[in-house]
């Protein structure tokens, strides 16, 4: 299917050396605010609103749909009998043609959007007008590994909060645009930034970090929604972060560490926790019921040697759990200890009632590994419970890190699965994930830590001769087994909905924005958009209608092709 | 040793007494190599006209912390500030990029360096049209021989600023890294 005659609406297109020179160097111009076309009057999004959002069928309130963070849309107008006829309503056109990564959030008829380079666009939802536009002044300096990022906004109250890559909070005003207060998360030359959206609960806003390539310490931290003052910060870095000493992943292979070696060099070191790493850039799930939230934690630094970090380097590759209230820890549970292959835990946290070890259901999370398996853990002690199939091809796993050349192994870096967000269908007990297929060489050299400069401890490199491709995967969450997989011409990032009509919705880097039947796999739909769709989809609903909106802005971490589009599609 | 080099050192001596307040004076130092118009004076020197203002500073510091070495730029960064140092970054940061008229790279070697910045995922950090932005570099348009010979100190380690440019470089050939100089200079 094609462009039909989409209206280009809002929004100026400035080509990308254009875009580039003149982002930095601006400041915000929240004045430019368009009031005449609101539709509806946000005046306040409320706890309640965000409780059960996933059942609302109007709103999309949270970057991954709910608490819960399922990425289901509860609306079954668009079904798998009419997602045929799905054409665009409009196309937006942001300011920014660089990584687009946001998941639209949309309030009563109004969208927020972000960009890269931290720009945020408030837009009419049914037809894609600017209501306002809001850039970042960002400082001189900002720190991050693998793109100007940005994954969205969270609303809560009559705000909008951002996280920037100059690493600050800052909330907005959600109807005019204009900054209310701005909060310093960290320091962007110690290599701290932020790209995840943040989370909104019981007056408090969520954050991590990103930095774990620039030997951060990372974090959670709840700022206070109304005036920005922190209050409490997890470190994701355990003081004492050696850990048992395990020889084997969670799923029992070898880690092929030499124990007595970093048991040496902890007593000469030292505990390396200051400069471990351990960020945490998706957003956390909350169980409201416990007062729990769930993330996973990133690599450790630096990514490729372990020589300067002894130890399991806890809490770095783990779901953790901690008290909504206090910041406290509740539970961990590490995928890989002393990783030294990126092979990190970044894919949100999902939670599901999943079938247990005895086949009793319990309040479970979901997490998809870069390692490419989906693993499903109880909720109340952190403990797995199972792990997928392997989704992606696993050779030569756990293979240490070379000098020069390096050693070859499946998955790659990236994965597996990256940050691409899951989405679960609960009706079908499955989880849906997108993979990369991207065999690399892992080297490693030693290096001192370069003072919040990139600190990789060696590179990876993708083998040129060696074909590359994706797969959208269902996994049943109850018994781990791939229920059906569909492989795409490329490695994927982005993300994926999942709505009522039995159908999931996921974009690839060639510019493919498809959707399939939730229960087979099948293709139903596919839209050629110009430039990658490596970003969450969204639903929502405004006077009856129902649309599906992605971000086709192409990624700078597999390149592909940039644009600046904001789509939205319906039917008529 | 080059004139320029003796140039610089000539400059110094003039204005290291100054003790100026503003930057002017070493704006004009800096344009004693990196050129009045924004063309450097030798083609070894890097443009810093409309250079990320993020990654100058940074340079500068390093420079500074003797992380990165030039028996030039030692000196040069020996008294400034981080203030100093991040109004200098901004100024030349807001600099036009200057036309150099390099020509772009034959399809050949543009598909050999194509091939290469896909295996060392350039992209990620350089982003596109390897513009950079913030701590990290323009390389596009920027001089060949400064493209050429950088990527080749990273390669033997003399460039030490950025531990992973170097095992990144390790892992091609010289071959590979004259058609990356060639394709970014002729973008």
């Amino acid at each position: 299917m094609s462009i039909g005659n989409p209206r280009i609406s809002g929004g100026v297109a400035l080509a990308a050396l254009l875009a580039f020179g003149t982002i930095l160097g601006t400041s915000a111009r929240a004045d430019e605010v368009n009031r005449a076309t609101l539709y509806g009057d946000m005046t306040t999004v409320s706890q309640d609103m965000l409780n059960r959002a996933g059942q609302d069928a109007n709103n999309f309130l949270m970057t991954h749909g709910d608490y819960t963070q399922k990425r289901y849309f509860p609306n079954r107008q668009i079904n798998t009998m009419n997602v045929r006829h799905l054409h665009p309503a409009w196309i937006f056109q942001t300011e920014v043609k660089e990584t687009q990564e946001t998941a639209p959030i949309v309030v009563d008829g109004v969208m927020y959007v972000t960009t890269a380079f931290d720009h945020v666009y408030a837009l009419d939802a049914r037809t894609g007008a600017e209501l306002w536009h809001y850039k970042q002044p960002l400082g001189a300096i900002t720190t991050y590994c693998c793109g100007p990022n940005n994954r969205g906004v969270a609303v809560y109250g009559n705000m909008v909060y951002l996280a920037t890559l100059d690493s600050k909070l800052v909330a907005l005003d959600a109807k005019t645009g204009k900054v209310a207060w701005q909060s310093d998360i960290a320091d962007p030359e110690l290599g701290y930034s932020e790209t995840m959206a943040p989370t909104a609960v019981d007056g408090k806003i969520l954050i991590g970090t990103t930095g774990g390539e620039y030997g951060i310490r990372g974090f959670v931290k709840a700022f206070d929604a109304k005036t920005g003052k922190l209050i409490w910060t997890f470190s994701t870095i355990a003081d004492n972060s050696t850990g048992v000493w395990a020889t084997k992943d969670a799923t029992g292979q070898d880690l092929h560490r030499d124990i007595a070696a970093e048991k040496a060099a902890l007593a000469k070191l030292g505990d390396p926790a200051k400069k471990l790493g351990g960020g945490v850039w998706q957003n956390p799930s909350v169980d409201l019921a416990n007062r729990r939230i769930y993330f996973v934690v990133g690599n450790p630094s630096p990514d490729l040697d372990g020589a300067p970090r002894p130890g399991d380097n806890l809490y770095t590759d783990s779901l953790v759990s901690v008290d909504l209230d206090t910041g406290k820890y509740v539970c961990h549970f590490q995928y890989v200890p002393h990783d030294l292959w990126d092979l990190d835990a970044v894919s949100a946290t999902v939670l599901v009632d999943a079938k247990d070890e005895h086949g009793a259901s319990v309040p479970a999370v979901l997490h998809a590994g870069k390692t490419g398996f989906v693993y499903v853990n109880d909720r109340k002690d952190c403990h797995l419970i199972r792990f997928s199939e392997a989704m992606v091809p696993q050779e030569n796993m756990f293979a240490l890190p070379t000098p020069g050349v390096g050693t070859r192994m499946l998955p790659g870096a990236n994965g597996g699965v990256e940050w691409s967000p899951m989405a679960v269908d609960p009706t079908l007990n499955l989880t849906y994930a997108i993979n990369l297929h991207q065999p690399m060489h892992y080297s490693v050299k030693s290096a001192a830590y370069p003072d919040g400069k990139l600190w990789l401890g060696g590179a990876f490199t993708v083998i040129p001769e060696e074909e590359q491709w994706g797969n959208v995967t269902a996994v049943d969450y109850n018994t781990g087994k791939i229920r059906w997989q569909v492989k795409t011409a490329q490695p994927m990032i982005g993300g994926i909905l999942a709505t009522a009509g039995g159908l999931v919705f996921t974009g690839e880097g060639n510019g493919f924005f498809k959707a399939y039947d939730s229960s087979t796999g099948a293709e139903l739909w596919r839209f050629q958009a110009g430039a990658g769709v490596n970003a969450p989809p969204s639903g929502y609903t405004v006077e009856g209608r129902e649309y599906i909106v992605v971000g086709a802005g192409g990624n700078a971490q597999v390149d592909s092709k940039r644009g600046n589009n904001i789509i939205a599609f319906t039917l008529d | 040793m080059p004139t320029w080099i003796l140039a610089v050192f000539a400059a110094l001596a003039l204005i290291a007494p100054a003790h100026a307040d503003g930057i002017a004076e070493k704006v004009t130092l800096c344009a004693s190599c990196h050129g009045e118009n924004g063309v450097p004076v030798d083609a070894k020197i890097p443009v810093i006209w409309g250079q990320n203002a993020g990654y100058l500073y940074i340079e500068l510091r390093d420079f500074k912390r003797g992380a990165r070495a030039s028996e030039v730029m030692a000196p040069v960064v020996a008294d400034m500030s981080r203030d100093e140092m991040m109004a200098l970054a901004e100024y030349f940061s807001k600099k036009p990029w200057p036309n150099l008229a390099q020509k772009p790279a034959d399809a050949a070697t543009a598909e050999h360096a194509q091939a290469v910045a896909n295996s060392a995922q350039c992209s990620q950090c350089h982003l596109a049209g390897f513009l950079g932005a913030s701590l990290v570099p323009r390389v596009s348009d920027q001089g060949y021989d400064y493209l050429l010979t950088t990527l080749e100190a990273f390669r033997s380690g003399a460039r030490a600023n950025n531990a992973w440019m170097t095992d990144l470089m390790k892992a091609y050939s010289e071959a590979d890294i004259k058609a990356l100089a060639a394709y970014l200079a002729g973008l």
